[in-house]
């Protein structure tokens, strides 16, 4: 497929790329380009200028500080979190979800800032995010600001990014003991998902956060997390407490399946989700 | 400004160990470019939508796929095509070579990816179960064989014999799992 006339331009620095972006109507940064290069084919979109951040070193660095959080930088590619030896002894079941996402060719060029920014209702790390608590960090010539992951996704395809703006890093909480859970049901790309944060003592869940997706927006589920705190490790209370985690979503009908189905789907995968983080983290 | 926004622009990179200097338009794709301008036809376009692999190439020392970058996005790369593999006279690689032991294809047009792939698979990984084999061509469909014969020569091309006994075991396994 021929995508429609488009410029092109490669900055050397990161302050090239924001004055890109400001400069230009119509600009917009390309990355890994996995989401973006079918936009274009299908002409979703109307792109004057393609930014291409995929280079700039920034962008391309995972940080774990002493205290257990880690940044990754928006333009580190999945293949790169699934083998980085500081992800995987920091965030194992992060590294671990970045090994399978997709496949390794999309792997080798689809970036963590790209999935999240892009916002597909089956991108996996959206949900993440939302679990986690995640910092998203945000520049742009006015300068720097962080958003909330529970702010930063407002809609299907859309973020809380304005045009001039770039995401550059993501910093996810240090885990302090807690697991992580990632379930899926995969019907064509996804149809169901359900990502789980959850902190365990002596046979009881002390916390935990759950968020759904597969959705516009991905959501956390609070009537669920309520229930969870307190409540014992075993399968029947957290069948029980995940029972309602369909309250409140709003999911999509599509190719994939229907949003009767999505709604089905949610408290199975809540559950799973959370008996993963329980039994010690998703492996992949 | 020598990276300044343009309808085409000069890309140098290197191709199969050559270099290229070209013009490239910015909208153009890799696949597009590869096989049109530089007649180069190993890369395949089989659905242009990312999904079916037969345009994998090496980028770098890690696959892609060539329907889903431009052909700008090449500048300053090391991108190898399935052209690469055999030697100067034609002769086959040994991975070529189990493919061919091994009728690990029908029609041929999955079969330039794939093999790109599963050169990068072993690579990474020299020595893979078949489990392992089956994820690392995760991102290429093939239409005509199934995956039974292209999974047994990426094996016996990573263990010899071995590796067909190994497959052999694993459709076993599977299918008593099947059976229950």
């Amino acid at each position: 497929m021929l995508l429609a006339a488009v410029d092109y331009y490669r900055p050397d620095t990161l302050d090239e790329a924001l004055e890109a972006l400001v400069s230009t109507e119509g600009a917009r940064p390309l990355a890994g380009g996995q989401s973006l290069v079918s936009i274009l084919k299908l002409r979703a979109a109307s792109v004057e200028l393609l930014v291409d951040i995929s280079r700039l070193e920034d962008l391309r660095t995972i940080e774990v500080a002493d205290d257990g959080a880690v940044r990754i930088g928006a333009g580190v590619t999945y293949d790169e979190m699934a083998t980085s030896p500081d992800l995987h002894q920091s965030y194992a079941s992060l590294s671990n979800i970045a090994a399978h996402t997709v496949d390794a060719q999309v792997r080798n060029r689809g970036t963590f800032g790209g999935n999240l920014c892009h916002n597909d209702p089956i991108n996996n790390f959206p949900p993440v995010a939302v679990a986690l608590d995640a910092v998203m960090h945000v520049t742009s010539k006015n300068g720097d600001r962080d958003i909330a992951a529970g702010d930063f996704f407002t809609g299907y395809f859309a973020n809380a990014l304005s045009p001039d703006e770039l995401l550059t890093g993501v910093t996810l909480p240090a885990l302090d003991g807690r697991s992580i859970g990632y379930q899926e049901v995969e019907i064509g790309e996804a149809a169901a998902r359900a990502v789980a944060v959850v902190a365990t003592s002596n046979g009881n869940i002390e916390s935990a956060n759950v968020a759904l997706g597969c959705l516009p927006i991905p959501m956390r589920a609070p009537g669920v997390e309520a229930a969870l705190a307190g409540a014992p490790t075993t399968a029947e209370a957290v069948a029980e407490a995940t029972a309602s985690a369909a309250d409140g979503i709003e999911p999509l009908t599509d190719a994939d399946a229907s949003a009767d189905y999505r709604l089905a789907m949610a408290s199975v995968v809540a559950k799973r989700a959370v008996m993963e983080a329980i039994e010690g983290g998703h492996h992949g | 400004m020598a990276n300044a926004p343009g309808p085409v622009q000069d890309i140098e990179f290197t191709l199969n160990g050559d270099p290229v200097s070209r013009t490239a338009s910015s909208r153009q794709l890799l696949v597009h470019f590869l096989r049109d301008d530089l007649g180069l036809r190993g890369p395949k376009i089989g659905c242009d939508t990312g999904h079916c692999g037969a345009c994998t190439v090496n980028y770098n020392g890690k696959v892609i796929k060539s329907c889903m970058t431009l052909a700008v996005q090449a500048d300053g790369a090391e991108i190898e095509t399935v052209e690469s593999l055999a030697g100067e006279s034609g002769e086959l690689d040994d991975l070529q070579e189990s493919f061919r032991e091994n009728h690990a294809l029908q029609c041929g047009y999955c079969t330039s990816g794939v093999l790109m792939s599963s050169k990068f698979l072993l690579e990474r990984n020299p020595k893979p179960t078949a489990e392992e084999i089956r994820e690392g061509i995760q991102g290429n469909i093939c239409r005509c064989t199934g995956y039974v014969n292209i999974v047994k020569a990426i094996s016996a091309a990573a263990h010899g014999d071995k590796g067909l006994d190994l497959i052999e075991r694993m459709n076993r396994e599977h299918s008593q799992e099947v059976r229950g």
